[in-house]
């Protein structure tokens, strides 16, 4: 991928708070057979802002979120928090890494133990990452910045009493416990009704400028990427294959798997051409559709080339590099010039991106 | 997200032609949205009530619902969780049991292979064994958990249709086997147990259980809650595709209403038990009435057209121990006043709509009066932008 300093869209937002440098994960899966769960991933997260990181499920965004916890080894690249290098090698280590880096996980029902209280999940936390606290008084502070509140009416719940929106609250708070510069949020909304996800991303819009977190928000929902986040990275195949500010990309996606992300997404204004009652659609689907084995069709060229409509003999000998088309925005794609023309004449310089 | 290949026209013939049934859409690829459920519904339920007995008393999560599903039509049911989508739907095919009490209502099916239209809520349990799924079948929510961990797909399948269909052994086979080629997955995979399958192809394995008997509706509890929006997206298509040739009736389950917007015919709102608004999916998009449906139109972000201010609804649904008098969604209603607490709110035609069939249970707010947001974010105008790229995008999506 390419070696050049990639300019964050939110690069005016605040100082740099971590760096993935080149991270990449491979998972042995028997018989000598190795996943690329990651591969070759670089971004910034600075205070006070977004980043996105959009992809469907199995893209490796998962395993790059619990990457930067320290929750896993890196097989290759490094992890930098301010600028030093992540040490979770040993304990205490970890455990300083930790009250600075914080995940929140996807599934509320799963993440709270079932047979401890709200105060107990809050308590813990604070206990570990604030020594000099005043313990119960923090707790309370936490349940009021989460907006469950009165807080005292919350502490003795437990997780089955809570609604799946008030379960991430408290989920948000037990991150918060720890006062981390960066929050790694996976996923935190898609398992809520969608009347209660805009309220939950509003909250941890309010947590962000008040603590001014530089947060990481997973999602494969590329709409709501586009509210909440300043940059969207796009991820498959343990790849990023498009990165750019939120309102520029999905406007104008470059990639091919990026179209096909927008595409997907439910688009209601959309009413006659959409889902109902055309048999072109699903006739085309079959060819969008193609094969989720993504690991297998990587081994060679571009890992999105056999399900891409534009994919051509380079497409599935050689894998395309990131290839940067603005400032701000970089695509891995050979065939952007047919896949995305308008992008390419749209930006600045575009004309000589094609080649890297 | 399946391996497919162009699936085998010649099985997807057999299976059309092994029921005797008219590839009825052939003809007609467009299957006008109609308004209303016409005059013989497949399924009709009126005044529907179910409680939840507990010790501290009844929890009314279904409170008089009519909701009708006409034959070929795709209805959505729209609402929270909590507010009884689901006790409705199962509580109508008598798929609850206690504490879950159906306390009123009737349940009329009327079908083509059944000589007159029968009554659920009052069959034997042998005549409702007929019903179930060889009439009535469903596709339920979690597939993980619905599929069976320890059971090769293909058992589970031969399951189904010997359960519910008189066929020889060699023929349930093939029927398997055809029903996996329906849903676009390789026959290969009639050998996998569930995990060895992808959300995606699971979710799929559900909808072809569902078909397997040919069924005259398909209830569809939430089938693509758990995927990805690709995934979804594909299973959507397919979903539409398949009634279109087969011709089944569709009482979609979400509480995504961007999705039903696209997809369903008509689409009735649900809050705390009680339908808010019914109306068809044009309707609910671009002439909400209800207070409760403009807040969920405006829930969700959406990838086109500007950016606009997202509200939300603020607040969360009530407690149904204790309802309150008059409408449910006063707590968090942004234009209740004190008439709304005092009388029962009634679903009744919308006073500017030319529809009749498009009620709302809100009688003060009109469809074009100041909402706290607008609502009908989908005016020609908002498509405008960036039409070109969108356009490609789409045909790549499809």
């Amino acid at each position: 991928m390419s070696e050049q300093v990639l300019t964050s869209a939110a690069a005016e937002r605040g100082p740099l708070a971590m760096e993935a440098i080149s991270v990449s994960k491979d998972f042995r899966i028997g018989r000598g057979e190795i996943l690329h769960a990651v591969r070759d991933v670089s971004f910034n997260l600075y205070r006070g802002a977004v980043v996105a990181l959009v992809g469907e499920s199995g893209s490796g965004k998962s395993t790059a979120a619990r990457l930067l916890a320290g929750q896993e080894r890196l097989t290759s690249g490094t992890i930098r928090l301010d600028g030093k290098p992540a040490k979770v090698s040993n304990r205490r280590d970890f455990r300083r890494y930790k009250s600075e880096v914080q995940l929140v996980f996807q599934d509320p029902f799963a993440s709270l133990n079932p047979v401890h209280t709200v105060r107990y999940h809050l308590e813990r936390p604070v206990k570990l990452h604030q020594k000099a606290a005043n313990v119960s008084q923090e707790v309370v502070a936490l349940l009021e910045q989460v907006r469950l509140t009165p807080a005292k009416h919350f502490l003795p719940k437990y997780p089955h009493e809570l609604s799946g929106g008030q379960r991430q609250r408290v989920s948000f708070a037990r991150a918060l416990a720890a006062r981390p510069r960066v929050l790694l949020a996976d996923e935190p909304v898609s398992m809520l009704d969608v009347s209660i996800r805009l309220e939950m991303l509003s909250l941890l819009d309010d947590l962000r400028q008040r603590f001014r977190l530089a947060m990481l928000y997973i999602t494969h929902d590329i709409a709501s990427a586009r509210y909440f986040a300043d940059e969207i990275l796009v991820m498959y195949a343990g790849q990023i294959v498009e990165r750019g500010p939120a309102e520029e990309l999905t406007q104008h996606p470059a990639h091919p798997y990026t179209q096909l992300l927008v595409a997907s997404a439910p688009d209601p204004d959309n009413l006659g051409s959409a889902l109902r009652g055309s048999a072109r659609r699903a006739r085309g689907s079959q060819a969008a559709r193609g094969s989720l084995k993504a690991e297998s069709a990587a081994k060679q060229g571009c890992p999105f080339s056999f399900r891409c409509p534009f994919a051509d003999d380079r497409c599935r000998r050689d894998d395309p590099a990131l290839i940067q088309l603005s400032p701000t925005r970089a695509a891995a794609c050979w065939r952007l010039d047919i896949a995305a023309p308008e992008v390419l004449s749209g930006l600045p310089g575009g004309g000589g991106a094609t080649t890297s | 997200m399946s391996a497919d290949r162009a699936t085998p026209r010649e099985t997807r013939r057999a299976i059309d032609r092994a029921t005797h049934r008219a590839v009825r859409t052939a003809s007609d690829p467009a299957a006008s949205p109609s308004t209303g459920p016409g005059p013989d519904p497949v399924l009709d339920i009126r005044d529907l009530s179910v409680v939840y007995r507990t010790p501290a008393g009844d929890v009314r999560a279904v409170d008089r619902v009519n909701l009708a599903l006409g034959a070929g039509e795709v209805v959505g049911l729209a609402g929270e969780s909590g507010s009884g989508k689901s006790t409705l739907v199962y509580g109508a095919c008598r798929l609850l049991r206690a504490p879950a009490l159906v306390t009123q209502g009737s349940v009329t099916y009327r079908g083509r292979r059944v000589q007159q239209p029968a009554e659920l809520l009052k069959m034997r349990p042998d005549e409702l064994q007929r019903l179930r799924w060889r009439e009535i079948a469903i596709v339920f929510q979690s597939a993980m958990n619905a599929l069976n961990p320890v059971l090769r797909v293909r058992d589970q399948l031969l399951d189904v249709i010997h359960a519910h269909l008189k066929m020889p052994r060699s023929e349930a086979r093939e029927r398997a086997g055809s029903l996996l080629d329906l849903v676009g997955i390789p026959r290969s995979r009639l050998r996998s147990y569930p995990h060895e399958l992808s959300g995606g192809m699971r979710q799929r394995v559900m909808i072809a259980m569902a078909l397997a008997t040919e069924p005259e509706i398909v209830i569809m509890d939430e089938p693509t809650t758990a995927l990805d929006v690709v995934v979804q997206r594909d299973i959507l298509a397919q979903i539409v595709e398949l009634k279109e040739r087969l011709g089944f009736s569709i009482l979609f389950i979400t509480h995504d209403l961007s999705l039903l917007l696209e997809l369903a015919d008509r689409i009735a709102v649900m809050y705390a038990g009680q339908l808010l608004e019914v109306g068809t999916a044009d309707e609910i998009h671009h002439e909400p009435s209800h207070p409760y449906t403009k807040g969920l139109l405006n829930s969700f972000p959406s990838l086109r057209g500007p950016r606009r201010e997202l509200a939300g609804i603020p607040g969360s649904p009530p407690d149904l121990h204790n309802p309150s008098p008059g409408c449910p969604f006063v707590p968090r209603c942004a234009h209740a006043t004190d008439a709304c607490t005092e009388v029962d709110m009634l679903l009744l035609p919308v006073a500017t709509s030319g529809d009749p069939e498009h009620v709302t249970a809100c009688p003060f707010v009109l469809p074009d009066a100041p909402a706290p947001r607008a609502a009908a974010a989908g005016t020609p105008a908002s498509g405008a932008s960036g039409p070109g790229e969108l356009r490609t995008a789409g045909e790549l999506g499809s």
